[in-house]
């Protein structure tokens, strides 16, 4: 620390190497070093992480599959045949949650991507072209909030659907019924956030470039409501595990040979009190799974967010830097 | 640690009061007793993601009642983040050291609450965006009279409401009293900033602190606020620090200087010695990149290669060193101190009384008045193009547009509009643009600059007058081929050279997009974009790095190589260096000049900065209220104006030369553009013009019925002397309103 005006060669080639590539901080990297100081996000993401990997692994560490019948084990509370217990009709509760987490997974990943993706495309759409187009599909779109979900969810899933019913199991249809139904909320949002960016110069300059229409809005519209998009996934998939829960519950979601948290959850409710543990495993998988998610969201907020105040003040990292450098 | 690194820098000055200013003690007589405002050794850090930003690093000055400094420096070189500190604004987050005392008062440790008794009482700021610098939902008397009753609560609502008039009064709003209950909405921009001043010595500041008061505004408003700074300084007998990147804004106001680069100072004195004999090559550069409004002779800029160092790591040597001609290696061996400039070295104290002229270089010495910036630097030749030789007339038209006009409807009423009147943003504009010539249109914000290039560049079918690009007229362009074919003759740069790049392309997807558009197969694209690269002065192997790694010059030059990219004729600059840094603007103008002269370009820039327009062009049009109401050969047009307005706007343009601007005669326009609903019936010009001020009443009323028609003048002997000149004024020779104009005698 005496010698500082003494240059070290070492010193001024990592100068120089500063000086072209390590100045600027690509954003992604800015983002991940933002998200990885969030601890509770970090928790979030390995807790879903885990409950993912479980979800696909956890088969194999069991003897039982969700359809054999222990004779010997009906309705029995957790023992060391089986782990989390059997339900009413001798079935492993282990093995049901694990197939019911993964479904539920599923369905939450697939209806948050894909429902982001739409409504990235739709609102997007609406705002380059503005006027007339803008209007009719805004008009698709309002009445679509209108039509209450939950009834088209029932007539899909039971009565009304019966042709579909015999071609497709019911969590791909409570896919689909799901993905129609969830993305109208983001693509209104992607609508404004386009719009202000269609006034920004780099549109217009493809614009004067004479770049087409279609290209302009997935080349440049698209990816720069990316950050949102990332929010919006992790959002999307939050709601729809809960959405699957909830119509699961009240028995029109995913119905049985298949099982999800829903149903093991809307199965037990009447007996909590004879059998809890029927009830409480795969309440707190749940809790586990959505809870990790909310976790996640919010560090993933953090990161995002320019102005948030991830970085924290000149004082606390000087004296860091300076343990570090004494430590050299 | 910080306060050992900038100590052991300081330790070659050996003299007392350094080390007891090291210390932390208070020599005796270290401060000059009368000054109102000292700051000492002030460092600022801020944290970022790439680590600690040492973003101040050892201001200090000295200031003297009444007296102005200024300072001066890029963005970056850390002159707001130093007023900030002074006035304790900034985040929690930071961490300050040093000392600044007022009257000498420790301000620096002082906690928030204690600090806001002497915010706006004893110091007071200016801030640069008068737009969002007063609260929307108060009226502006509201604003005014909170200001004064926070430090003076027994003041009756009688004698606040008084001092509030008066203090409108002596910033030159009009009827003061009523304006009191008008919302910031109800203002312009220049009236806001008026306010602002207003408001800043509402209670007699001791020191007043500008942080570019007049970056936002128009060069005539400009003008104005300039003078308004001028009498509230008068009026108070304040201090002002007046903070800028513009040397032009500082030469007639300040005293001193300080020029600041990379968060230190670099260089202070007075004005006239910064100006005429500066000694550290940054500001020599700085000096000499700065187009000249008031010089015909072409000579080009000078560039200033490379970006600021990054302040997360300590610089070794001389911060300018990396962008320095002069550089050796002497310069990397620690970096330079304040030296007095021709005094002994080491031997006078850190910081002397103020107004010595001081300079932080090791070649200060060899640095005499006699050496040449151009030579030092290595500006560019000027660059001639193979059209200059050809007659103007005997070129070819690339761009014509014949009584364009582009009327807005103004509508009122919720559910049933109606209309109330018309803007005319462009009003019957004709010009045309001949191969191998720039032509510029300027004008205040407002006057239709804008609209009119976004009426060329739309370029559409039932657009009102006719717009021909390259013998392709607009009435004819009903398919989407013809329209294809004119992009291709007609390009354009944008203003903000970070907005106008998609910050998720590498700089290979941004020049390919237009390339691909016309369908280019992918060697022959890879090829030209090696070729752009060079063409506009970047490393090609810089292809794969996104904008936001790039400086504001580089990101500059992508842009124009993207404009480049399919070889138009004409390129439509759209205020191309406003947004760029003087050292890094003086590159890309000769770039652009280069560029015209090597590929036979035409330009169309939209500017209001006039002295670039006055550097680059061959042709300029002066724009009003949507007309052109001075058009002509550039020289012509800027050595000898024919209409007042013409006249206004070039005398309000500050000039970087102390002696010219305290001498020179301002013409103060009175007011703002008038509204395009109440817009004058005969001349556009007549509510603001000073010739009109002058006329006796029976000329006036010439003016007012009549629209002059833009012609060449009437009299043989002027039209002869320019014959491409036009102008569109009754009364060119007339006398002008003699309280419009403005010379400040040598202070």
């Amino acid at each position: 620390m005496t010698n500082l005006n003494a240059i070290d060669p070492a010193a001024v080639a990592e100068e120089a190497k500063i000086e072209n590539d390590d100045v600027v901080i690509a954003k992604s990297a800015i983002i991940l070093r933002r998200f990885l100081r969030n601890k509770t996000a970090v928790a979030g993401l390995a807790i879903f992480l885990a409950l993912t990997v479980f979800s696909f692994v956890g088969g194999y560490l069991t003897p039982w599959d969700k359809e054999t019948i222990d004779p010997f084990n009906i309705g029995m509370p957790p023992s060391a045949d089986h782990l989390l217990g059997t339900s009413q009709a001798g079935i492993d509760l282990y093995a049901l949650t694990v197939e019911g987490t993964r479904i539920s997974i599923l369905i939450g990943l697939v209806v948050g991507l894909a429902s982001v993706l739409i409504a990235a495309i739709y609102g997007c759409t609406m705002a380059y072209f503005g006027g007339k187009v803008d209007k009719v599909m805004l008009f698709i779109l309002e009445a679509l909030i209108m039509m209450p979900a939950l009834l088209v969810v029932a007539v899909a899933t039971s009565g009304g659907g019966n042709g579909l019913q015999e071609n497709l199991p019911s969590w791909l249809l409570l896919i689909i019924v799901l993905l129609v139904f969830s993305w109208m909320g983001t693509a209104r949002l992607i609508r404004s956030l386009s719009m202000s960016l269609m006034q920004r110069d780099f549109v217009k300059a493809a614009q004067y470039m004479g770049i087409p229409a279609r290209r302009i809005v997935w080349r440049h519209l698209v990816p720069n409501i990316g950050s949102l998009l990332v929010l919006d996934i992790t959002r999307g998939v939050t709601g729809a595990i809960l959405a699957e829960v909830a119509f699961s519950f009240i028995g029109i979601g995913i119905k049985v040979p298949d099982v999800s948290l829903g149903v093991l959850i809307g199965q037990a409710t009447s007996q909590v009190a004879t059998f809890p543990w029927m009830f409480w495993v795969p309440l707190v998988v749940m809790f586990l799974l959505t809870g990790s998610l909310a976790m996640m969201n919010d560090g993933l907020r953090d990161a995002f967010d320019p102005s948030s105040g991830s970085i924290g003040s000149a004082n606390r990292s000087k004296t860091q830097k300076t343990a570090k450098k004494n430590s050299k | 640690m910080s306060s050992e690194t900038t100590a052991s820098t300081e330790r070659t000055a050996d003299s007392v009061a350094e080390r007891l200013h090291i210390a932390g003690l208070p020599a005796p007589g270290y401060a000059p007793a009368d000054a109102v405002l000292s700051v000492r050794d002030l460092n600022v850090r801020f944290n970022s993601e790439n680590g600690v930003v040492h973003a101040v690093r050892g201001v200090g000055f000295d200031l003297l009642p009444g007296k102005t400094l200024g300072i001066v420096g890029e963005s970056g070189s850390g002159k707001s983040v130093t007023s900030l500190a002074i006035m304790g604004l900034l985040p929690p987050t930071a961490e300050i050291t040093g000392s600044v005392r007022l009257n000498g008062k420790e301000l620096l440790r002082l906690s928030d609450k204690a600090m806001c008794k002497y915010r706006g009482n004893d110091i007071a700021m200016v801030f640069q965006d008068p737009l969002s610098s007063l609260t929307p939902v108060y009226t502006v008397g509201h604003q005014i009279i909170e200001a004064l009753t926070v430090h003076h609560p027994k003041m009756s609502k009688q004698a606040t409401e008084a001092r509030a008039v008066e203090l409108l009064r002596m910033v030159g709003i009009p009827s003061p009293k009523d304006r009191l209950k008008a919302f910031p909405h109800e203002f312009s921009g220049g009236m806001r900033q008026r306010v602002m001043i207003a408001i800043a010595i509402a209670n007699n500041p001791r020191v007043l602190i500008a942080d570019e008061p007049t970056t936002a505004l128009d060069v005539t408003i400009q003008a104005q606020v300039l003078e308004v700074l001028h009498t509230a300084q008068e009026e108070t007998g304040a201090a002002v620090v007046m903070i800028t990147h513009d040397l032009g804004v500082v030469a007639g106001m300040a005293d001193d200087i300080m020029v600041m680069y990379a968060g230190k100072p670099v260089e202070t004195g007075s004005v006239d010695d910064i100006y005429y004999n500066p000694r550290m090559p940054y500001t020599m550069g700085l000096l000499g990149a700065v187009p000249r409004v008031d010089i015909s002779e072409k000579i080009s800029l000078v560039p200033i290669e490379g970006i600021p160092p990054n302040l997360v790591h300590k610089p070794t040597g001389c911060s300018f060193a990396p962008r320095c001609p002069l550089v050796s290696d002497a310069c990397l061996q620690g970096e330079p101190e304040l030296w007095p400039v021709g005094g002994p070295r080491g031997g006078a104290n850190g910081l002397p009384a103020s107004g010595t002229h001081q300079a932080a270089c090791i070649k200060t010495d060899s640095l005499g008045a006699e050496v040449d910036v151009h030579e030092i630097f290595h500006a560019p030749a000027v660059p001639v193009s193979r059209f200059d030789a050809v007659p103007r007339l005997e070129r070819k038209t690339v761009l014509e547009l014949k009584d364009v006009r582009k009327h807005f409807p103004l509508l009122k009423g919720a559910l049933i509009k109606r209309r109330i009147g018309t803007v005319k943003a462009v009003d019957g504009l004709s010009f045309d643009i001949r191969e191998g010539e720039c032509f510029s249109i300027v004008g205040e914000s407002g006057c239709g600059k804008t609209t009119t290039l976004l009426e060329i560049m739309e370029f559409h079918k039932d657009q009102d007058g006719e717009v021909t690009i390259g013998g392709l007229s607009n009435k004819a362009a009903s398919d989407a081929r013809t329209k294809n074919a004119m992009r291709k003759e007609l390009q354009m740069v944008f203003q903000d050279p970070t907005g106008a790049l998609d910050p998720r392309f590498t700089v290979y997807e941004v020049l390919a997009e237009p390339l691909e558009n016309q369908g280019m197969d992918k060697p022959a694209i890879r090829k030209r974009i090696m070729e752009l690269m060079k063409l506009v002065g970047l490393q090609p192997d810089h292809v794969n790095r996104f904008p936001n790694q790039f400086s504001g010059g580089q990101r500059q030059r992508i842009g124009i190589a993207r404009a480049l990219a399919v070889n138009p004729k004409l390129v439509v600059l759209d205020e191309p260096v406003s947004a760029l840094d003087v050292s890094v603007q003086a590159g890309v103008i000769n770039l652009l000049d280069k560029l015209r002269a090597e590929l036979g370009l035409s330009y169309l820039m939209v500017a209001h900065d006039l002295s670039v327009v006055r550097h680059i062009s061959n042709r300029v049009a002066v724009m009003y209220l949507g007309k052109i109401v001075e058009i002509g050969d550039v020289d012509s047009v800027f050595d000898n104006p024919r209409h007042p307005y013409t006249r206004a706007l070039l005398s309000a343009i500050p000039v970087p030369d102390p002696q010219v601007e305290r001498t020179r005669e301002r013409i103060i326009l009175q007011g703002d553009l008038p509204s395009p609903l109440d817009a004058p019936k005969g001349c556009n010009f007549a509510t603001r013009c000073p010739v009109f001020a002058a006329l006796p009443a029976a000329k006036q009323e010439k003016c007012l019925t009549l629209e002059p028609p833009l012609e060449p003048a009437a009299s043989s002997q002027a039209a002869q002397a320019a014959p491409d000149q036009q102008f569109a004024c009754f009364f060119p020779d007339g006398e002008l309103d003699a309280d419009m104009l403005v010379v400040h005698g040598a202070p």
